[in-house]
């Protein structure tokens, strides 16, 4: 198990993980960030969220998304950001599960408002989607302990 | 094995810090944006999902089709009271569909008892004749309730009623 773990072929392979997951949450968050409105009723229409906290996600999570998304792209603290990405996933694929379990016929809300990607419906292929997209995350967590990025030129680590 | 805790602490800590500091950064950003919101809503959002789409499957059968005078046949009027008042076959059950509302559950068991009490198998409905006409509507709902082999009579009661048997059990 262990020389698995230390082989260095991780941080090469995690390099190429980085990168797509952290410019797929960079992507994601963009037009939540442009319109927040829209992407509140996103949220409201999973309707899992009490009232009061609705605008409030809307807010926030698409901030959590491009910050660490774009750690994850820089190569900076990306075990923090692969926590918050891993936490997300987790968070949209339980939100996921409920709104099909409701037999609600909805768009994901992920990369647009509902309006805008009518074609981007929840199904339990957005759920294989996400689980993807976790284990990424999860590989990232494991086993990129010395990434290659912004860290290693600025405190020097060597693989 | 501490190290790997210690690791595991450290990264928590700083993923902690870095969503309270993005969310403190978006409820900044938010004061200034153009396209504001409220950080609490105070209005509930009008969301429009559409609800699950019944999936009864109902087979159109027309009025002067020999199976209405079959053994086995259970009729059921999706009309209102009244006019089930006015005439109806004998034996129909009355079970007026409603747009708004779903069948009580207790009405489709009822239903369902007295179907097979009857030994029927065949469920004909029939409605007003319209467009959308309550007896196939009905009959998608009653379909979709979990029974079987459910028809509904295209034309509706009037045009059941212009072809319904006389005594000796032939149509018209």
């Amino acid at each position: 198990m262990k020389p698995f773990l230390s082989w260095k072929g991780h941080r090469w392979v995690s390099l190429v993980l980085r990168i797509y997951l952290g410019g797929v949450f960079v992507l994601a968050s963009l037009h939540k960030i442009a319109h927040p409105g829209a992407f509140a009723l996103d949220v409201a229409t999973y309707n899992i969220l009490p009232l009061a906290l609705i605008n409030l996600m809307a807010l926030c999570l698409p901030w959590v998304e491009i910050i660490s998304g774009g750690l994850m792209v820089a190569g900076y603290k990306s075990r923090a950001a692969s926590w918050l990405i891993s936490g997300m996933m987790a968070m949209f694929m339980v939100a996921l599960l409920i709104a099909l379990a409701n037999g609600l016929d909805m768009s994901c809300g992920c990369f647009a408002s509902s309006s805008m990607s009518e074609e981007d419906a929840i199904s339990h292929l957005t759920i294989l989607r996400d689980a993807t997209w976790l284990l990424m995350s999860i590989y990232i967590l494991i086993f990129d302990r010395q990434p290659i990025g912004l860290e290693t030129i600025i405190y020097g680590k060597r693989g | 094995m501490k190290q790997a805790y210690s690791t595991i602490k450290k990264s928590l800590v700083e993923a902690s810090v870095l969503a309270c500091g993005a969310s403190v950064i978006a409820l900044a950003v938010n004061i200034f944006h153009p396209k504001s919101i409220p950080f609490i809503a105070t209005d509930a959002y009008e969301t429009m999902v559409p609800c699950p789409v019944q999936e009864g499957h109902v087979t159109p059968i027309a009025a002067s089709a020999s199976e209405l005078v079959e053994k086995g046949v259970f009729l059921v009027d999706a009309r209102e009271e009244s006019e089930f008042h006015k005439w109806h076959p004998k034996g129909a059950l009355l079970l007026t569909y409603d747009f708004l509302d779903p069948i009580p559950p207790e009405n489709i068991r009822e239903m369902a008892k007295r179907i097979a009490a009857k030994r029927a198998t065949k469920v004909l409905v029939y409605g007003d004749g319209a467009n959308p006409d309550t007896g196939e509507l009905l009959g998608i709902d009653i379909s979709a309730a979990g029974i079987n082999n459910v028809f509904y009579i295209k034309g509706g009661a009037d045009a059941l009623k212009a072809v319904w048997p006389k005594q000796d059990g032939r149509l018209k």
